[in-house]
């Protein structure tokens, strides 16, 4: 079964875009240099934002025939094809593929609202295409909408990036317990929650250590935290250049600690275990 | 801000969190095993140069030239076979209506000849039947094809359980499966047309003709030739007919193996098949026609193979009698060896001319007396002779 990694978080701002995007190039860099017989990672933009899409293919015009939001509207038997048909590659990496979002997904869900098996519309016809990748992994919009409930139907592990500031670490809870609604709600006992990615970490600020800290020592959060992320302006000047942290600056601290987590991730990958 | 772009450092990032990965196992993500997968069915694609078809000719090459989806090409197939049912008396609006009913003891089916379209269908719809009943049991074999974000994958066998599986998806009604369909992947770099003809010869069906394509694409490969991976007509297969194995004798057994182990006049005669014509060829295909019976056809001038081939095929003649025709009648018309529409002692007549300077008179005049025993005779042979010599040199004058 291939891993389909959700990043997900109702607070916009938190880098659940610049993480999915470097995760997903990570893992398929890394699979590569090992010598992998596939190596090849799918992104999966839900946010009709569609930042993902801008910053790993250049573009933003894709449209009601060629991104996500043709998939949501094909026809069930159709929707694997249109699927595959609207993926395209990364400018980024050539193993690096990527389901465009577009504007339009923001009237697919008051479209989808009342359409029978409306949020198995990703999950189905990516189940069809999975096994051609060794990861997927999927950005979703600042909320719980039904898109967001679609990208956690068809994942296999939830990943939720947080900033180390108080009301975020509180709101942490309600976002686990939502992940967990859609695996008992949904009969989805394949997902879980894989990590808490703290992200934005600045060690000079007294609070964000403080709350580390408390993360750290928590029983449960404490063994879910999967990574730090320093905050770092070479992630926003690789934005602004369309490339990835790891291309801009890869001594970047940012680079490196996103490095380690691809490391992290690949293990579990590779050992199929969580 | 201008970025530190460096794709060397970039590289030595994520090669230090590969290393750690492999630490104590560097061959663990190298997995290039054979793996079995459920592919979508629209990304799967039958091989254009594949020996053994399933389509008839003419729908073979518009589907490879992407003028024809798989539905379209079925649709074309399922009218054709309506058509000819039709003339046949009995006419048939759903594809089920093919399979025999086994609680009709009337049913005369088995003592009907089907056509080889009709019969082509018939199974078809058979098989997918059987896999709407118990499920696709036995995967295909696949080559993955993919390229970029193109996933393809190119049949090596199963073919048929293709058609069928559109054919159940399509036109047979209570289809739920979810269009896929599962295959057994091998890696681009390991696919061998080798492999294919073996697989091809293990198994009883493949037709002369298609052994004949089977071995043309043997030799053209061994001889270095690029096999397009689109569809192409039977001129591509004949330049095999200028090759053969004394050219690349460390692939003879190999050849021979893949070609179901057959003797090395046999393989020469297999490939001769390529001579016939192009019509020769599909009915010869359609129909099954055996090596044995197709031979002799391939030494009558090939205006006359197609016609001899209907002949076979509505008399159903035995090699015996195809040798009889083709050797019997005046079909061995060569336009490069004229020759050979002459009377024969008219060109042993030509020959001795060659050789007249060598004779003398005395010689002559005794091997006739001692071949007629009549002097009288003699004489008039010779004027006989005289005769025609004369004429013929007229005749050579006015030219």
């Amino acid at each position: 079964m291939t891993r389909t990694f959700v990043l997900t978080n109702h607070k916009g701002g938190v880098g659940k875009s610049t993480s999915a995007t470097t995760i997903a190039l990570g893992i398929a860099g890394v699979l590569r240099r090992a010598g992998a017989s596939n190596s090849r990672v799918l992104l999966i933009d839900t946010d009709s934002q569609g930042h993902a899409t801008l910053v790993t293919t250049g573009r933003n015009d894709f449209g009601a025939e060629d991104s996500l939001y043709a998939v949501l509207a094909a026809d069930r038997p159709n929707a694997a094809q249109v699927l595959s048909q609207c993926i395209v590659q990364s400018t980024w990496d050539p193993d690096l593929h990527v389901l465009p979002a577009s504007p339009m997904l923001e009237g697919a869900e008051r479209e989808l609202m009342r359409v029978a098996g409306a949020p198995y519309r990703l999950a189905d016809p990516l189940s069809r295409i999975s096994s051609h990748y060794a990861a997927i992994v999927i950005d979703t919009r600042p909320s719980f909408s039904l898109m967001t409930e679609m990208g956690l139907i068809a994942a296999t592990d939830a990943i939720v990036p947080v900033e180390p500031r108080y009301l975020e670490t509180i709101g942490l809870m309600s976002v686990m317990s939502k992940i967990n609604d859609i695996r008992e709600g949904w009969r989805h006992p394949n997902l879980r929650i894989s990590g808490i990615l703290v992200t934005k970490m600045d060690k000079r600020v007294r609070g964000h250590n403080h709350l580390l800290d408390e993360l750290k020592g928590h029983s449960v959060l404490g063994k879910l935290l999967i990574g730090v992320i320093p905050a770092n302006e070479a992630v926003s000047y690789a934005h602004h250049n369309h490339v990835s942290v790891f291309n801009y600056d890869p001594k970047a601290p940012a680079s490196r600690a996103y490095a380690q987590l691809v490391g992290t991730l690949v293990r579990r990958i590779s050992k199929g275990g969580s | 801000m201008p970025p530190k772009h460096n794709s060397r450092r970039m590289d030595e990032l994520l090669a230090s969190v590969t290393e750690d990965l492999l630490e104590g196992d560097p061959q663990h993500f190298q997995d290039n095993s054979i793996r079995v997968e459920r592919i979508l069915l629209e990304m799967v694609r039958p091989d254009p140069v594949q020996p053994r078809r399933v389509l008839p000719e003419q729908l073979h090459l518009a589907f490879h030239s992407s003028r024809l989806t798989p539905t379209q090409a079925l649709k074309e197939l399922v009218h054709l076979v309506q058509v000819a049912a039709r003339q046949r008396g009995r006419p048939f609006n759903n594809v089920l209506e093919l399979l025999p009913n086994s609680d009709d003891e009337t049913n005369d089916e088995q003592d009907t000849k089907l056509s080889p379209e009709e019969q082509l269908l018939r199974d078809l719809v058979n098989l997918a039947v059987t896999i709407r009943d118990d499920g696709q049991v036995n995967p295909l074999t696949v080559v993955d094809m993919s390229e970029g974000v193109t996933r393809q994958f190119r049949i090596e066998t199963g073919e048929r359980r293709y058609w069928a599986t559109w054919l159940l998806r399509d036109f047979i009604p209570s289809y739920d499966g979810d269009g896929m369909i599962p295959c057994i992947i091998i890696p681009s770099d390991r696919s061998s047309v080798f492999r294919q003809a073996k697989e091809n010869t293990a198994r009883s069906g493949l037709s002369a003709i298609a052994m004949a394509r089977q071995a043309a694409l043997l030799l053209l490969t061994v001889h270095g030739y690029q096999i397009p991976d689109s569809a192409v007509p039977n001129d591509f297969y004949r330049q095999a007919l200028e090759l053969d194995l004394r050219g690349k004798r460390e692939y003879t057994d190999t050849i021979l193996t893949a070609m179901g182990g057959v003797e090395k006049a046999q393989f020469s005669r297999i490939k001769s098949l390529l001579k016939l014509s192009d019509e020769s060829m599909e009915l010869a295909d359609r129909h099954n026609i055996e090596e044995f019976r197709l031979r002799h056809v391939v030494s009558v001038s090939t205006e006359y193979h197609a016609e001899i081939l209907r002949q076979i095929i509505d008399f159903n003649l035995t090699a015996k009698q195809v040798k009889e025709l083709c050797e019997g009648s005046d079909l061995h018309v060569d336009e490069e060896n004229p020759s050979e529409k002459l009377p024969t002692v008219a060109v042993k007549m030509a020959k001795v001319t060659q050789s007249v300077s060598t004779l003398t008179a005395q010689d002559l005049a005794r091997a006739l007396m001692l071949q007629e025993a009549d002097p009288a005779i003699a004489r008039a042979r010779l004027q006989a002779l005289q005769k025609l010599i004369v004429e013929a040199e007229r005749l050579l004058v006015s030219e």
